[in-house]
This record gives C-alpha cells, structure tokens and sequence, in this order.
C-alpha cells in the first residue's frame, strides 16, 4: 500500500510536467484551432535559456523567471513571423509549418548546444519526507508546488483579469471581439507568448529527470497529447486534470504491469489517446461538436 | 455637419460587386432607417463602415475618414455594430459578455452608472448574469448585445435587424428602449431592418437601397405618407 502510494505521489508530480505541457497545446488549440507540434521543442529551447543563465553563476530563482519572460517574447515572436502571414491558412498548411517548426527548433538547439546530455540542476533537495507514512521527495512535492501555482496563475489570468477575458474572447469569436474593439492578432499573439511560457516550466520541471539534451520532450510532448486529448483538447482545465491522470496512470503502469517498465511508458501514453479517441472522443471536459442548423 | 456620411461608396465580396453607389448620412443623435430587400446590400453597408469588406469611395466619421482603418480602431473610435445574428459570445457568460462592451473605457464611476441603467431597461440580464450567454433566448441575446452597445458608450450605434426572430411583443419592447437610449444617451443610430414600418416609426429619416443603390431617401414620416414608395418598396 505505501508503495503503491510512492508511486501515485510520484505520477502526480510528473503528471503537473504533462499538465503544463498539455495546458499550453490547450492555449493554442483554442486560440487558432491548431495542435502546436512546436510547443515541446519551444519548451526545450527555454530550458537551454535557463541552463544558460544557471550555467553562468545566476540564482536558480532568478534565473526561472527570467526564462519564463523570454519564452514568452520568444513566444510572440514567433507568432509574429512564422504563424501571423499563414493565419488564414488551411489547418493542413499550419500544421506542416508547425511540425517544420519543431525541427527548426530541435536543429538550432542541436547546432547551439549539442546533443550531449546534460544535467540540470533541481532547487529541491533529494531528500524525502515523511508524510503520514509515506516517503515523499521533496523534489516530487517541489514539481508539484511548482506545476500548481503555474496552473494557478493561468487560471486567475484567463478567468480573473481583462486582458485574460479578452484573450479568451478572441479565441472562440474574433469577428465578434473585433467589433467590441478587440485587438484579435495581438490577443493570438499574446497566447502564444502565453503558451510557450507555460510550456517552459513542464521543460525546466522536466530536465533534472531526464537530464537537458534537444530531444528531451520528444517523449513529453506524446504524454502532454495523450492528457489533452484526454481532458478534450480544448478544455484547459480538461487538460490539467488530464495530466494528473496520464502522470499516475503512466507511473503505476511502469511500476506495477509486468514488462511496462520504462521502456514501453510511452505505449501507455498513446494507448490513452487511442482509447480516449475510440471511446469518448470529446474527452472528459471537452463538448461534443453540436452545430445548429 | 453630419455625424456619419457615406459618398459613393461601392463595396464587395471579391470580385462580386454588392454596393454600387451609396450616399447617406446620420446627423448627430440622429436615428436613421436603411430599408430595402434581402440582398440589397443593408447589411454591406454596415460591414463597409466598420471595416469588414473593402470598400472605395469615402466613408468619414466625425469628420474622419475612416479609410484603411481596422475594424478595432473604427470601433475603439466610437461605433457600436451590434452584427446580424447579434455577436454574442456564447462561450461566456452574461457579464463577461457586458465586460467586453466596457473593458475601453476608462471612466469608471460612469460605466457603474451606465451599468445600472442597462439593467434598469433589462432587468432579465442582471438575474442572469453568471449564465453562459449561450442559455439566453432570442430576445435576452438581443437584449445582451444593445446593452453591450450601450456600454461602449458609443456616439454611433449600427443596428442590424434587431427584430429579427423574435416575437412581436419583444419587438415593441426592444424598440422602446433604442427610442429611449438614443434620447437619453445622445446616441445617434443607423437602423438596417426588414420591419420597415417598425424602422419609419422609431427613425427620422429614411434611406431605402435597392441592389445596392440608394433608390429613395427623404423623411420617415414622409415615405410612411407616400403610398407608391411604400408599395413599390417597402412591401406594406
């Protein structure tokens, strides 16, 4: 039971990482009806940005939120340059320039920093706590503290202040918001400067495990679908819980079938979003596709 | 000077022409009626001065030309277009929806105001406020997009089709309160409606266009009077 506990603790706190992820594939899906297959490879470029600053002697403390600001400029830049004169494009065009995006990312990171692994440091300590009888890293709670007030943040953002208001609105009705005088391209802009600002923290979350190379989300990016699908894609708090699920589910899968282990995790993952897909489409948050005529 | 003027305005969809050459003017706290068939070009006009269809000839505003600008800064500028199908944002909720109309403006002891006297006219908009727009009727949606038009505290409302769908008693209602806003908030408004004796009772002038020209403009109470206008174009 205790250990069975360990590892749900544990896939909750790698689930926050698949939330992070997940909520920023939400944030542009919304924004533009688009899976952004950049988004893991933007996440790995800021974790450099942050493995960089660290690397100079800078506080981890400093040093992440200066990341997250980078990020989200680099964000709208690339909103600007790349994703702006396409806009209109069929979905088919985006998602090709989005793929292409992803290598273009992974090449330039590859060509900046090289393919070797390296570690990263976590500002929580190795050590575990007792919680009422379960042994409980405090690098697994620090990830979860972390991933928490994230999602917090992007919640009180998007549902509490004008600016999140009128993002939301230019994501579900932009001729609609235009007439109420809102500034729609720089409201887009504005997600996806959002987007790859949450995605950063699933990369700086992600790399003391797994250690900071260019294909270090390659395999997060699959778990951040499988819980946005799961939570129904267009739902961000959909995809939050989604992650949590993926996180445990996958955790207790590697821990507790037989032959799972660590290699074949990543099967768990696309057997969700099979299963999400064949049996509720629209996943757990998300609404069915009901047009009136 | 008037307010809003359109001169020979032509606009279209690609290369299909649906304004051939409109002229009209709305005075200042004025309100004015565009009548005329489906398809005559009502709701292009409208589009046309709040930049969504290219357009040629001149359109000013204020004075203003509003020539290449976007739709945002037209608005921002001081126009209301409450769309055809009303622009609502069903995936919010009622207040959000109002928010949207205010969240400009500045002056925040006036838009506390301006709250209160919308849910004076519509009290059904305060009691729902917390729904998501998308649980309104016909009439509360149209209801929700004149408040948020009102909020904006515009100088220009563009009107289209307020009537439409909806029963006639909410009608009567509704037109009540456009009397009532554009007297007491000195808000002049461009009316486009198929209810044409709706349109000529509540407005003071009248333009009634006919694919896509101006075919007879004058005073309502004028063109209600004059029985061949009213046969031949206004169909009552």
């Amino acid at each position: 039971m205790q250990e069975f506990l360990q590892q749900v603790v544990g896939g909750i706190a790698i689930g926050g990482i698949f939330a992070s992820l997940a909520l920023a594939l939400v944030l542009i899906y919304n924004a533009m009806g688009l899976v952004n297959f950049a988004q893991g490879e933007m996440a790995m470029l800021a974790t450099f940005v942050a493995y960089t600053l660290i690397n100079r002697g800078i506080s981890y403390w400093i040093a992440f939120p200066v990341t997250l600001v980078v990020a989200f400029a680099g964000g709208i830049v690339i909103q600007r340059i790349v994703i702006r004169p396409v806009e209109r494009a069929p979905i088919l065009t985006l998602v090709i320039i989005t793929l292409g995006l992803a290598t273009l990312v992974n090449g330039l990171a590859g060509f900046l920093f090289g393919y070797v692994p390296r570690s990263f440091p976590s500002p929580f300590s190795a050590q575990s706590a007792d919680v009422a009888g379960v042994f409980v890293s405090y690098r697994d709670l620090g990830v979860i503290a972390m991933s928490g007030l994230v999602l917090l943040a992007v919640y009180l953002l998007l549902q509490r202040t004008t600016v999140g208001l009128t993002m939301r609105a230019a994501a579900h009705h932009p001729e609609a918001s235009r007439l109420l005088g809102v500034h729609v391209s720089w409201m887009l802009a504005l997600g996806w400067g959002l987007a790859s600002a949450v995605g950063a923290v699933s990369g700086i979350m992600v790399a003391p495990i797994l250690l900071l190379e260019p294909n270090m989300m390659q395999s997060i990016i699959i778990y951040a679908f499988a819980a946005a699908v799961l939570g129904g894609i267009e739902s961000p708090l959909g995809a939050v819980v989604g992650g949590f699920v993926v996180g445990v589910t996958v955790n207790l899968a590697g821990a507790y079938i037989p032959h799972v282990g660590g290699d074949l995790q990543l099967a768990v993952g696309l057997a969700i979003i099979v299963a999400v897909l064949i049996l509720k489409p629209n996943g757990l948050f998300g609404r069915a596709a009901v047009r009136r005529v | 000077m008037a307010l809003l003027e359109l001169e020979n305005v032509r606009a279209g969809y690609g290369p299909t022409s649906v304004l051939h050459d409109v002229s009209l003017s709305v005075p200042e706290a004025g309100v004015v009626s565009l009548l005329g068939a489906n398809g005559a070009g009502k709701t292009t006009t409208l589009r046309a001065i709040t930049g969504g269809v290219r357009w040629t000839g001149d359109i000013r505003f204020g004075g203003r030309s509003l020539r290449r600008m976007s739709t945002e800064d037209v608005v921002r500028g001081g126009i209301a277009h409450v769309p055809e199908g009303r622009g609502i944002l069903t995936e919010l909720t009622v207040d959000e929806n109002l928010k949207l109309g205010s969240h400009l403006r500045r002056d925040g002891a006036e838009v506390k105001k301006d709250y209160d006297r919308v849910f004076e006219y519509f009290p059904v908009l305060k009691e729902r406020r917390r729904l998501s727009a998308s649980t309104l009727s016909g009439g509360e949606q149209q209801m929700l997009a004149l408040a948020r038009a009102l909020l904006m505290k515009p100088r220009l409302m563009l009107l289209d089709e307020p009537s439409l769908g909806l029963a006639p008693i909410v009608v009567r209602a509704i037109f009540e309160i456009i009397k009532t806003i554009n007297q007491t908030s000195n808000v002049a408004v461009l009316l486009v409606e198929q209810n044409a004796r709706l349109a000529l009772d509540v407005s003071s002038s009248a333009y009634v266009l006919e694919v896509g020209r101006v075919a007879v403009h004058g005073d309502s109470a004028e063109l209600q009077g004059n029985e061949s206008v009213r046969r031949s174009y206004l169909g009552y």
